[in-house]
C-alpha cells in the first residue's frame, strides 16, 4: 500500500453560491512532489486554504498521517507539520528579513511564552533562521526591513519563512508568481535542492507549465473547483481532456513541452 | 563584570534621566530656594513652594506616562485598538479609594489592600473583556470596550456610595503618602512605579513574546498561519495594560485624593491614544516623550497669553483646539510619530541605494 501523508475525501468549500472547491479527493505520497495545475479561478488556492486550515471546509474531510485534522485550527498545523507559502506575499512588512524567518522558526518552539529574557539571548532561532536565508538567497538582504525587498526577493522571503521551522508538508502556492522570468531557475533550483534532500513532501501550485512537467513526480489537473485528472507528468501531457479544456486554449499545444521531459 | 558594563552602555540615557529625576525635587529646591519637603508649621509640613508643586507635576506625568506605556503596548506593539483603556484608570482609582473608605481597615493595610484588589481586578477584568470580545474584528472590539468604559462611567456618575458626580473624597490615606503632608514620598513612589513599568515593558518587548506582539500588529493572519494562537498573546497584552493602567488610576487617584466619574472618562483614552501616536506608535521612548511633552505644555502654557497682532490669545482655554492643531501638524510633518519618524530617518540613511 502506498504509504500517503495526506488526503483529502469528497473536499468542498462553497462562497455563497460560488463552489469554489468541488468534490476533491487527492492523495499526496510521502516524500513526493505533486502539482496542482489548473486556470485561475480553479480553486488551486481555495485547496490549499482548506489544506492548511485557514477555512473549514463546507463538507469532507482532511487526513493527515492517517488522522483527521478537519478540525484543527491553522495555528495548529505548523505544529503538526504543515507549512504553506502564499501566492500573494504575505510578510511582516516593517520587521526586518531576519526577523520574519526568526520568527517562524520561534513559533514551533517553546519559549513563545518567555516574557522576560531578551529574544537575541536565543540564538538558536537566529541561527536557523540565517541557514535558511543562505539557502534561499537572501543572507546579504537579512538586515533590511521586509518591505524594502524587490518583488523577487519577497518570493525568496515567503519560501524561507515557510522553511524556517523544517515542516514534512509544504504547500507552494505559485512560488513564482509575478517574479521576473530570469529570477525563476534560482528559485526552481533552490527548490529542487530541498526536493533532492528527499524528506519532505512538496505540493506546489504552478502556472509554469514547463516547470511543472520537468519537476513533479505527479499532477492533479483541476478546473471550476473539480479535479479534471491526476496523473504522472507525462499522462498529463498526453491527457486530451486536459489539452482540450486547460493546456490547449491556455497555453497551446503541450504535447511537445511535456515531452521534452516525459 | 561584563553583563554590567554592557548594560551601562545600553542604558546610559534612561539611566541618566532616571537619576535626574531621583534628584529632581532638591534640584528645584536648590534652584527656586524653596525646600522639597513644603513650609514646615509645627510639626506638619503645608506643601507650598516651587518645588512640592512641581513634585505634584511630575506625579501626574508619571501616572500619565504608565497610561500611555501600557496602552503602547497594546496599541504599539500588538495593534490592539481599544477605545475603553480609561476604564482601567478610572477604575484603579475607583477600586482602591473604595476599599481605603468603605472597607474600615487600618490606612496602611487598607491601601496596601486596595492596590492589590486594583491590580487583580483590572488585569482580570481586562482578561474578561479580552476573551469576551477579542474574537470581533478591529473596529468591533474597539466600540465594544468603549461602550464597556462608557457604562461604568455612567454608573460611577450615579452611584450613591461613592458621592455620583462629585465623585469619592480619600479621607483614609495613610499620612506617610498623603501627597498634602507627604508629597515628596508619594513622588518617590510614583517614579518607582513609573521605572518599574518602563524597565518591565521594555524586557517584555524584547522577549521572544514581545517579537510576537509586533508580528501579530505586522500582520495577525501571517502570524497565525506560522503557528501562533494570536488570541493568547493579545490576551497576555491586554492583561498586563490593564493592570498597569490600574496602577496609573491609583496614582491619580492618590495625588488628587479622590475617585472621580470623570477619570473613567474617553478623555484618558483619547489622551493616551494621542499622545502614542505622536510620540511614534511601536516605539518605546516615543509615547513617554509624548505623554512628558504635553502634560509639561499644558502646565507651562496654561496661563500663556499668546498675542497675533490685536488679538489676544489665552492658551489655556483654547488649550484642547492648540492640542488638536499640534496632533495635525505632527501626523502631517511626521507620518510615523516624533521617534518613528527619526528611527525610520536613521534606517533610510543605513539602506544601501
Ligand atoms: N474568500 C473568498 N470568498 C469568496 N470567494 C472566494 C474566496 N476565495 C476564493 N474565492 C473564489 O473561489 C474561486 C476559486 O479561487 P482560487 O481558489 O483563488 O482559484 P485559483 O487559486 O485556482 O486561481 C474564485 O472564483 C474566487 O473568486
Ligand atoms: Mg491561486
Amino acid at each position: 500500500m502506498t504509504d500517503y501523508i495526506l488526503q483529502t475525501e469528497a473536499l468542498r468549500k462553497a462562497f455563497g453560491g460560488l463552489v469554489a472547491v468541488d468534490n476533491v479527493s487527492v492523495n499526496i505520497t510521502r516524500g513526493a512532489m505533486h502539482s496542482i495545475i489548473g486556470p485561475n479561478g480553479a480553486g488551486k488556492t481555495t485547496f490549499f486554504n482548506l489544506l492548511n486550515g485557514t477555512f473549514k471546509p463546507t463538507s469532507g474531510r482532511v487526513i493527515y498521517k492517517g488522522e483527521d485534522i478537519t478540525e484543527q485550527p491553522m495555528h495548529r498545523r505548523i505544529h503538526l507539520g504543515i507549512g504553506r507559502s502564499f501566492q500573494i506575499t504575505n510578510i511582516f512588512p516593517n520587521l526586518t528579513v531576519l526577523e520574519n524567518v526568526r520568527l517562524a522558526a520561534q513559533a514551533i518552539s517553546d519559549v513563545n511564552f518567555h516574557w522576560f529574557r531578551p529574544a537575541s539571548r536565543y540564538t538558536q532561532f537566529e541561527r536557523r533562521a540565517f541557514e535558511v536565508l543562505e539557502l534561499v538567497g537572501l543572507r546579504d538582504e537579512a538586515f533590511y526591513p521586509a518591505n524594502v525587498l524587490p518583488h523577487g526577493g519577497k518570493r525568496k522571503l515567503e519560501l524561507a519563512i515557510l522553511l524556517a521551522p523544517d515542516p514534512e508538508v509544504m504547500l507552494l502556492d505559485e512560488p513564482t508568481a509575478g517574479m521576473a522570468s530570469e529570477q525563476v531557475p534560482q528559485l526552481m533550483e533552490t527548490i529542487a535542492t530541498i526536493k533532492a534532500q528527499g524528506n519532505k513532501t512538496i505540493v506546489m501550485v504552478e502556472h509554469n507549465m514547463n516547470v511543472v512537467m520537468g519537476v513533479s513526480d505527479r499532477i492533479t489537473v483541476m478546473n471550476l473547483g473539480r479535479v479534471l485528472a491526476e496523473g504522472a507528468p507525462a499522462e498529463i501531457a498526453k491527457n486530451e481532456t486536459v489539452q482540450r479544456v486547460y493546456l490547449g486554449e491556455l497555453y497551446g499545444d503541450l504535447s511537445e513541452a511535456g515531452g521534452a521531459h516525459g | 563584570m561584563n553583563r554590567v558594563g554592557k548594560f551601562l552602555k545600553e542604558n546610559w540615557l534612561y539611566l541618566t534621566v532616571l537619576v535626574l529625576l531621583i534628584l529632581l525635587p532638591h534640584l528645584i529646591g536648590w534652584a527656586t530656594d524653596s525646600s522639597p519637603l513644603g513650609v514646615q508649621r509645627g510639626d506638619r509640613f503645608i506643601m507650598r513652594g516651587q518645588s512640592t508643586y512641581w513634585q505634584s507635576v511630575f506625579i501626574e506625568l508619571f501616572a500619565l506616562a504608565i497610561l500611555v506605556m501600557s496602552y503602547n503596548l497594546m496599541f504599539g506593539f500588538t495593534g490592539v485598538i481599544s477605545f475603553g483603556h480609561a476604564l482601567f484608570f478610572g477604575g484603579g482609582a475607583y477600586i482602591t479609594g473604595m476599599t481605603l473608605e468603605f472597607m474600615g481597615l487600618e490606612p496602611t493595610l487598607g491601601l496596601l489592600v486596595g492596590v492589590l484588589l486594583t491590580l487583580g481586578i483590572c488585569g482580570l477584568l481586562g482578561l474578561t473583556i479580552g476573551l469576551a470580545t477579542l474574537r470581533l474584528r478591529g473596529v468591533y472590539f474597539a466600540i465594544f470596550t468603549l461602550a464597556i468604559a462608557e457604562m461604568v462611567w455612567v454608573f460611577f456618575g450615579r452611584f450613591p456610595a461613592t458621592n455620583g458626580e462629585d465623585g469619592l473624597t480619600l479621607k483614609s490615606l495613610p499620612t506617610f503618602i498623603d501627597p498634602t503632608q507627604n508629597r515628596i514620598f508619594l513622588y518617590y513612589i510614583a517614579l518607582a512605579a513609573f521605572a518599574f513599568t518602563f524597565f518591565f515593558i521594555r524586557r517584555l518587548v524584547s522577549s521572544p513574546t514581545g517579537r510576537v506582539f509586533q508580528a501579530i500588529r505586522e500582520n495577525e493572519e501571517r502570524a497565525k498561519a506560522i503557528g501562533y494562537h494570536t488570541l493568547r498573546f493579545k490576551l497576555f497584552a491586554i492583561t498586563v495594560a490593564s493592570t498597569m493602567a490600574g496602577g496609573a488610576g491609583i496614582l491619580h487617584g492618590i495625588l488628587n485624593k479622590s475617585a472621580r466619574p470623570e477619570y473613567l472618562s474617553v478623555t484618558h483614552t483619547v489622551d493616551a491614544l494621542l499622545m502614542t501616536i505622536i510620540g511614534g506608535v511601536g516605539t518605546f521612548v516615543g509615547p513617554v516623550l509624548g505623554a512628558a511633552g504635553l502634560e509639561l505644555a499644558d502646565v507651562l502654557l496654561r496661563d500663556a497669553k499668546l498675542t497675533l497682532g490685536t488679538t489676544v490669545i489665552n492658551v489655556g482655554e483654547s488649550w484642547n483646539f492648540l492640542l488638536g492643531l499640534v496632533f495635525i501638524v505632527v501626523v502631517l510633518v511626521f507620518p510615523y510619530g516624533i521617534v518613528g519618524t527619526w528611527h525610520r530617518w536613521r534606517a533610510q540613511r543605513r539602506k544601501p541605494k
